[in-house]
């Protein structure tokens, strides 16, 4: 079959990749870019470890077919640390003991930063509900959704004192 | 109507294989610039165990936890410690690496009170130097580990831990299955909607003995886990087999916990010291999962005046329940 020429940006890097127009987003970015942080988990949609943000769209990456990605913009785990530095998001749940084996980790962490860049302030149960496309069994989710009050909270203060 | 009920679940669980051997291996050696290595069989399957072992090297050894490295589960290098199942690795490679940690601490005091010329019974070691009598020695354990290389004394440790426990008489049953056991007691907050049959659970209270908590904020998590399956286990999960096929074997047909389906849960760690524990712990791992189940049903119960006998409890069972008291009462 004719390869397909993928031109994306991945992380604020434009990469362009000629792939099979059958493969998956989770694909690409796992097995073409080898970036790893993005996991396989039912590979259907449902459990949202392969979560990524797709122009600001958090998505299932086993459901995007890689065309579908073309002139887009991907955001992956290994996107949001900054020179080192990791996400606020990402020391929360460090600080609240929310991982546990890690697989959801990347996937969840993803999707509490797209509920984030909607609602900088999320009550408990909104957080649970942002987070509810992703399934955890290791944790309970309470210390998740403790660690996405952390750094809601972190990042308003930030904002409060940037604004002054 | 919506009906609120409560329930309670107690349950006690052994710690270790049951009615089995299932012993534990440990190296424990101190590096030249005082920090300390760990070798340990037992796999991190994201219950904390890697943290757990370095904290209890670092105690006994005397150093910080960023100075303890621990290698973990791989064949090539670490001694067996049986598997991270049966809530046993705290326990039993706990004490493993207590005790090997203990032997390596031997070695250091020994050429520490050789050189200051002390008892030494006396002598401690913390925060990386020597102690006597509840002050600084005087040399730091660097210092002494520098001395021990010199003459070519190891301090190297290795411990071995294996649960006092004898095979079941077969004829009795009667015997010694575990060395220890976990206790627990959870309460459940429900809301049961008896139009729809749904199940609300509001709220978990769940108190676990574990000995000691080496790691509370592990332990936290280990019981906040433990509820989330038990939920599952109480409302949502059950496998359908049909004629050898299972026919539910997706997450889309076969529904765990969300984020969603969790009520607020209170773990209450309760600290009953067990002696044969390293530093006093036991474990918590299924314990967490044991009685969330029979809490969530007996509140249920409690809530409607109903009880059901199979789990889970779902909207069909719990409607069918409530019409089949109705039609009962009515004849």
């Amino acid at each position: 079959m004719e390869k397909f020429q993928l031109k994306m940006k991945v992380n604020g890097r434009t990469v362009t990749v000629a792939v099979e127009p059958g493969l998956r987003l989770l694909d690409v970015l796992r097995d073409v870019l080898h970036l790893t942080g993005t996991k396989e988990g039912c590979g259907e949609g449902e459990c949202g470890a392969c979560s990524v943000i797709l122009d600001g769209e958090l998505v299932d990456s086993c459901l995007v077919l890689a065309p579908q990605a073309h002139g887009k913009e991907v955001v992956t785990i290994e996107g949001i640390s900054r020179e080192g530095e990791l996400d606020a998001l990402q020391r929360a749940f460090l600080t609240a003991g929310a991982v546990q084996c890690g697989y959801c980790t990347p996937g969840m962490i993803l999707a509490a930063k797209a509920l984030l860049s909607r609602n900088p302030n999320p009550g408990r149960q909104e957080i649970a509900r942002g987070i509810s496309g992703n399934l955890c069994r290791c944790t309970g989710y309470a210390k998740i959704v403790k660690a996405v009050e952390l750094a809601a909270a972190e990042l308003q203060q930030k904002e409060g004192a940037a604004g002054v | 109507m919506k009906k609120r009920g409560y329930g309670i679940g107690s349950m006690w669980y052994g710690i270790g294989s049951t009615a089995a051997t299932n012993p534990s291996g440990a190296f424990v050696d101190f590096l030249d610039d005082g920090t300390a290595i760990v070798m340990s069989g037992c796999a991190d399957i994201g219950q904390g165990s890697t943290t757990v072992l370095a904290q209890i090297a670092a105690e006994t050894l005397g150093v910080g936890l960023e100075d303890v490295v621990v290698i973990t589960a791989d064949t090539g290098m670490t001694p067996d410690s049986g598997p991270s199942s049966a809530s046993r690795q705290t326990y039993i490679s706990g004490n493993a690496v207590r005790l090997a940690a203990e032997k390596a601490r031997e070695q250091v005091i020994a050429k520490a009170a050789e050189m200051l010329d002390l008892d030494p019974g006396e002598i401690r070691l913390r925060d990386g130097q020597v102690w006597y009598e509840e002050e600084p020695a005087g040399k730091t354990m660097i210092e002494v580990i520098a001395q021990c290389r010199g003459e070519g004394i190891l301090t190297l440790g290795h411990g071995t831990f294996n649960p006092a426990t004898t095979k079941l008489d077969p004829a009795t049953g009667q015997g010694v299955p575990y060395a220890t056991y976990a206790f627990a007691t959870q309460i459940a907050e429900v809301e049961v909607d008896t139009e729809t049959g749904i199940v609300e659970v509001k709220k978990i209270v769940a108190a676990h003995d574990v000995g000691a908590a080496v790691n509370p904020q592990n332990v936290e998590g280990q019981i906040e886990g433990g509820c989330s399956m038990g939920v599952g286990y109480a409302l949502l999960e059950e496998v359908v087999v049909d004629g050898g096929e299972i026919k539910n074997p997706g997450l889309s047909s076969y529904l765990i916990p969300t984020a969603l389906d969790m009520p607020e849960v209170f773990p209450m760690i309760v600290e009953a010291q067990e002696p044969s524990g390293p530093y006093g712990a036991k474990g918590v791992g299924e314990p967490a999962l044991v009685p969330t189940a029979a809490a969530i049903a007996n509140a249920v119960a409690d809530a409607l005046g109903i009880r059901l006998y199979d789990l889970p409890l779902t909207p069909e069972r719990i409607v069918a329940a409530i019409k089949a008291a109705a039609s009962s009462q009515h004849e």
